[in-house]
């Protein structure tokens, strides 16, 4: 069984349903992604990309599909970056896959990987599909979930929303927090982000593990005072009549947006588990 | 801001006396483009249902026209070709500044557009060039006078959104350098001596916006929206800050809920509050909305 990228990239099919692979695959590194998806390259830096391995299948005339392989630094990032815009639960592929109008992405262990055939037709779907089974069942192994999502409360929860990151800029998926990195986010504070629907408006709840109690309370004392305004108990009422509080429970914190009342943030913080 | 109703090209041009007044306040002069003005920045929002035809390809002759009368209300001339030559002279080298994303460009109609007011105003083809990767090397860029920076407004991985500011990262040798905090320093490029008070027009295409990035590639039909609309400004910031609220009014509308832009287009603030290049605050932009209405989301 295949157990690097490039053992992935030896079992493609040479061809499959008519498709042809068009030349060897290329592989990108963390030094030259940009220069093939541009700016985009930062979100896959920033779920510690390893390597990247990218081909092409063509058939007769200019139409092709695009087959990239993401090696990611971990399982979870995997997730991550799978995770990250997603907009449904589907796992037809992989561990968690989502498909759209001619795009089909999923993860796998460590593996993020995308299939691209515009314009989208119902046989070079059946092909897509073929392919992401295929590349699918190639990788050994299953990866693990980021442990901090298991902490967000599973009652009410839209698992469609969950994300994981560890990188400040993808704070504000949900609800716009801030632009700074308020909570001393990074490499080494696994954080996860999921939504809940109360009253029909969407409360969301971010939960960040910091490597000690220390740095989780200066992270807090932060927060207090540039989001919360120094609100007492840790509850502010936001714009609109929503609130948002916060709570450090040891090297754990967890913060909530757009609750609609302060009891709602309350009886949040009570149902985490950790 | 003006968010009243909308007008037409013939109802706006029997109030031209009216605009003109604004616009000699507004106007700036060429070589001046982009820097922040007295009073309101002008934004034109121009926006015809008929500019796409059935396979969602844009009409020369109706971009052409959506350029005509956007120009009119920006300079508050009677006519385009009076309009050009507030902007571009004829011993002007001029460059415009396109976007290749594959997925999304400028597009050859709106670059004809341009082109074609240009030649009238005076420019011949040997000193006009359109480009974007190549304009640190090719000889009209260099030696330019006057820009027109053109693209499309999309969601961004990691900008936020693709905008009009962001369009002259090709301007420096390595655009990675400009990446840190989600590109918040983007402004600063347009101090650089090959840039700096050059352009005179800023154009944001907003025909099929991209509201949602998926995937590697970013680009996703699912997330795109016909909005069937130009946005004309000499100020790029304040252009931004408007197509970013059509945007994000997209969103909200597509995803039922509100749905910030993940990261959030930080540049554009930052562009108004640390590098002055323009105003991002609607509260300091005159918009000017021409046309069709529906869903216009400013």
């Amino acid at each position: 069984m295949p157990r690097t990228l490039n053992d992935i990239g030896r079992k493609l099919p040479g061809s499959i349903g008519g498709w042809t692979r068009a030349a060897p695959p290329v592989v990108y590194t963390p030094q030259n992604l940009s220069t093939y998806i541009d700016g985009g390259a930062e979100l896959y830096l920033s779920y510690n990309f390893r390597q990247a391995l990218s081909l092409k299948y063509k058939t007769t005339g200019k139409d092709e599909i695009t087959v990239d392989i993401f090696e990611m630094g971990t399982s979870a990032d995997a997730f991550g970056v799978f995770a990250h815009s997603r907009e449904t639960i589907d796992s037809t592929v992989g561990q968690g896959s989502e498909y759209a109008a001619g795009l089909l992405t999923f993860w796998k262990d460590r593996y993020y990987v995308s299939i691209l055939a515009y314009p989208e037709t119902p046989a070079k779907k059946d092909v897509v599909f073929t392919l992401g089974r295929t590349i699918a069942d190639s990788i050994e192994g299953r990866g693990t979930l980021p442990p901090i999502i298991s902490l967000l409360p599973a009652e009410g929860l839209a698992p469609q929303s969950v994300r994981y990151f560890h990188h400040y800029i993808w704070l504000n998926s949900f609800y716009f927090v801030s632009d700074e990195n308020v909570l001393d986010i990074g490499n080494d504070t696994p954080a996860a982000l999921g939504t809940y629907k109360q009253g029909g408006v969407g409360l969301v709840l971010l939960l960040v593990r910091y490597p000690s109690a220390a740095r989780a309370e200066a992270a807090a004392a932060r927060f207090r005072k540039d989001f919360l305004g120094g609100a007492p108990g840790d509850l502010r009422e936001m714009k609109g009549g929503r609130w948002s509080g916060l709570l450090r429970r040891g090297d754990l914190i967890a913060v909530v947006f757009n609750a609609p009342a302060a009891d709602a943030v309350r009886a949040m913080f009570i149902r985490i588990k950790g | 801001m003006n968010s009243g109703k909308p007008i037409d090209r013939r109802e706006f041009l029997k109030s031209a006396s009216a605009a003109t007044l604004g616009a000699t306040l507004l106007a700036p002069m060429p070589g001046q483009a982009g820097s922040a003005q007295a009073g309101k920045s002008r934004v034109v929002l121009v926006r015809d249902v008929n500019v796409l035809d059935e396979g969602g390809r844009p009409r020369a002759a109706a971009v052409q026209e959506m350029l005509d009368t956007g120009i009119e209300a920006l300079t508050g001339k009677p006519d385009p070709q009076s309009a050009w030559k507030t902007l571009i002279r004829p011993d002007d080298v001029v460059g415009i500044k396109n976007n290749r994303w594959p997925y999304l460009t400028t597009t050859a109609e709106v670059q004809n557009a341009l082109k074609t007011r240009i030649m009238e105003a005076g420019v011949p083809e040997s000193r006009l060039a359109i480009d974007d990767l190549g304009v640190l090397q090719n000889p009209i860029f260099q030696k330019s006078t006057a820009l027109i920076n053109a693209r499309p407004m999309r969601s961004h991985h990691w900008a936020g959104v693709g905008s009009l500011i962001k369009n002259y990262i090709m301007f420096i040798p390595d655009p990675s350098a400009i990446h840190p905090d989600s590109c918040a320093d983007l402004a600063s490029i347009w101090n650089l001596p090959m840039v700096k008070g050059k352009t005179r027009l800023n154009v944001l295409v907003l025909f099929t916006p991209q509201f949602h990035s998926f995937g590697p590639h970013s680009f996703n039909p699912k997330y795109v929206w016909k909005y069937y609309g130009l946005l004309l400004a000499f100020d790029p910031v304040a252009a931004d800050a408007t197509g970013l609220r059509i945007v994000e009014g997209i969103r909200r509308d597509y995803f039922g809920e509100e749905r910030p832009l993940n990261p959030p287009a930080k540049h554009i603030a930052v562009a108004d509050t640390k590098y002055h290049l323009g105003t991002a605050d609607a509260q300091r932009i005159e918009l000017i909305k021409i046309g069709y209405d529906k869903d216009s989301f400013v």
